[in-house]
């Protein structure tokens, strides 16, 4: 029983840090109808800004979360007016391969950069655990998942609650009509992107804290995001939030129950989206 | 332009014997690998015709290369090892055609590289004596491992994989393939078998793919999870088919010669990180060429090789 409520808490931390890189791609899917694959790379940016501020400036990383989402932000601006904005129109697989590109290039440059040898930080709270009842928890990890549910709740309160949301739900649901009322369409799909790729330099911050930085950590979280965004069903951010929680759950649980689940527990996790697509696909049709 | 393919063959046939003095050997590794990329390239290429991207050329690859390492290591005579690679590649696409058929785009995407990443941990979950596990087998190189043997195999893997793309590029199936591409319920109605059609290119193009695998890994002597089976392999393929023209033949062959001998220059300078050039081929071409290098030659005279 303890081992079952231990993994069911790790569980639940993880899947906040997969919410949250996860939230962002859903975003952009849902408003710009662009799969950004350069997403677990933008990851990757927000843990080294927050590695380097760590290591040069002596910032905690965790405060590190709000310069490592605004230089994302500027970033990522600058990148949708080089490049995303062409293919907006063009057929969905120019703008997954475009954003593979950058991706790759972001990657090998980091390589490049920084050297592929993963990167650690040290904090003076990262040891110390809080213990509740037959649960025990490392700080650090419940910094993150706190960071993760009160970003995603700020992105619920943003999108449902003030102008600049509607005007962001109105362009998602349709970028004519929205137009056509006199909203900058353009203004807005730089603005969402600019949210959702901060949003992933900030999921970047917390893995850092938890893991490590490493020039090859975006893919795997690119990967999983897209798992859980396809299982949400595109676009639809509600489900992002169960569908992190299954696949993080059914993933720790592996792990946990299966001997040498280790890495038994990645295929678990692709497993679940390749049923779930398939199931999904010869229902409904 | 019809003397543009022979005298590509010629040139290719003359490589061993470039006097290239110490560098002999060098010119002739690299003539191998790329002739590796052209062939994975255009198979990829042969599939993408129907319209569906696949991020599954990696399963096959590995599929193929461990089918023809692990019958080689048990004795089975060699050249029917090596035809196992694409039996067994084309057998399993036939399976996971059927159940991704009413996937499309980005969810097809999706589901052929979650299938390429299970089959990677199942052979990496495996027991030990039977697929190496993590650290893969060493495959017993075909010809003794004779390089400049191997290179004309090689080439005569390329030319079977143009041949294939030939033939369909000349008969119905290159109408049937655009039709499908171009809108799947249009070509249902027009008569289309879309089915059948889909699943004969993803077969023939995973069949080729591993067949390309059973070679490379005759010529690299080993196999390895994360390599084999690794995602780089799929990525080549569709940047090499995409920055030399996709749905042509002339194109992914092209891309191949030009994007793998700059790859192995900046290796040279680089020793890491050189697959950015890559990334930034990928971003130039979505955004400035969206036809490809062979684009820039159909603009001239249309009667090119391959596109339509």
């Amino acid at each position: 029983m303890e081992l079952f409520l231990q993994t069911l808490a790790n569980a639940l931390i993880q899947s906040g840090t997969y919410a949250l890189a996860s939230a962002g791609l859903a975003l952009a899917v849902g408003v710009l109808h662009i799969v950004n694959f350069a997403h677990g790379e933008f990851l990757m940016v927000g843990a080294f800004v927050a590695y380097w501020l760590s290591v040069l400036a002596g910032i905690d990383p965790i405060a590190s979360l709000v310069p490592a989402g605004a230089v994302m932000f500027a970033a990522s601006g600058a990148i949708y007016h080089a490049s995303i904005r062409r293919v907006l129109l063009a057929p969905e697989l120019n703008a997954l391969l475009l954003t593979f590109g950058i991706g790759i290039t972001l990657q090998n440059l980091a390589i490049l950069v920084f050297g592929a040898t993963p990167r650690v930080v040290h904090t003076a709270y990262q040891l110390t655990v809080v213990t509740l009842g037959p649960v025990s928890v490392g700080v650090a990890p419940l910094v993150t998942l706190v960071v993760s549910v009160t970003l995603l709740a700020g992105m619920y309160a943003v999108l449902y609650r003030t102008g600049v949301g509607k005007s962001i739900r109105a362009v998602a649901q349709n970028r004519t009509g929205a137009h056509l009322v006199g909203l900058d369409v353009d203004r807005i799909y730089l603005l969402t992107f600019g949210i959702a790729s901060a949003l992933a330099a900030i999921a970047g911050s917390m893995v850092l804290v938890r893991i490590g930085a490493s020039p090859h950590m975006g893919f795997g979280f690119v990967l999983k995001a897209f798992a859980i965004i396809v299982m949400a069903g595109l676009g639809n951010l509600t489900g992002v939030l169960w569908a992190s929680l299954v696949l993080a759950t059914a993933e720790a649980f592996v792990r946990t129950y299966v001997p040498g689940g280790g890495g038994a527990a990645e295929a678990v996790f692709f497993l679940l989206i390749f049923f779930t697509l398939v199931w999904r696909s010869w229902r409904t049709a | 332009m019809r003397w543009v393919g022979p005298t590509v063959v010629v040139a290719a046939l003359l490589v061993p014997l470039i006097p290239a003095g110490g560098y002999q050997q060098y010119v002739v590794q690299v003539a191998t690998f790329v002739l590796i990329n052209a062939a994975a390239a255009l198979a990829w290429d042969i599939q993408a015709r129907t319209g569906q991207l696949s991020l599954a050329p990696a399963a096959f690859f590995g599929l193929g290369a461990y089918a023809y390492t692990m019958a080689a290591l048990r004795g089975v005579p060699l050249p029917v090892a090596f035809l196992l690679g694409p039996l067994v590649a084309g057998a399993v696409s036939l399976g996971l055609g059927v159940v991704t058929l009413r996937l499309h785009g980005l969810y097809f995407a999706i589901a052929t590289l979650a299938f390429a990443e299970v089959v990677k941990v199942i052979f990496k979950e495996l027991p030990l004596d039977l697929t190496g596990g993590a650290v893969g087998l060493t495959a017993p190189p075909l010809l003794g491992g004779h390089q400049t043997g191997l290179y004309y195999l090689g080439l005569c893997v390329l030319l079977l994989v143009v041949a294939a793309s030939l033939a369909i590029r000349h008969s119905r199936l290159h109408y049937a393939f655009t039709a499908i591409r171009q809108g799947e319920l249009t070509a249902r109605v027009l008569g289309v078998p879309v089915v059948r059609t889909k699943l004969l290119a993803f077969a023939l193009s995973a069949a080729l793919t591993g067949m390309v695998g059973a070679y490379a890994t005759s010529r690299l002597f080993f196999v390895i999870p994360e390599d084999t089976f690794g995602i780089g392999l799929s990525v080549t393929a569709l940047a090499t088919a995409i920055f030399g023209g996709v749905y042509t033949t002339a194109g992914p062959v092209l891309g191949a010669i030009i994007l793998r001998s700059l790859e192995e220059g900046l290796r040279l300078v680089l020793r890491e990180g050189y697959l950015a050039v890559y990334g930034v081929i990928l971003m130039l071409v979505i955004l400035y060429l969206p036809g490809g290098l062979v684009s820039l030659w159909n603009r001239r005279s249309r009667d090119a090789a391959g596109g339509d």
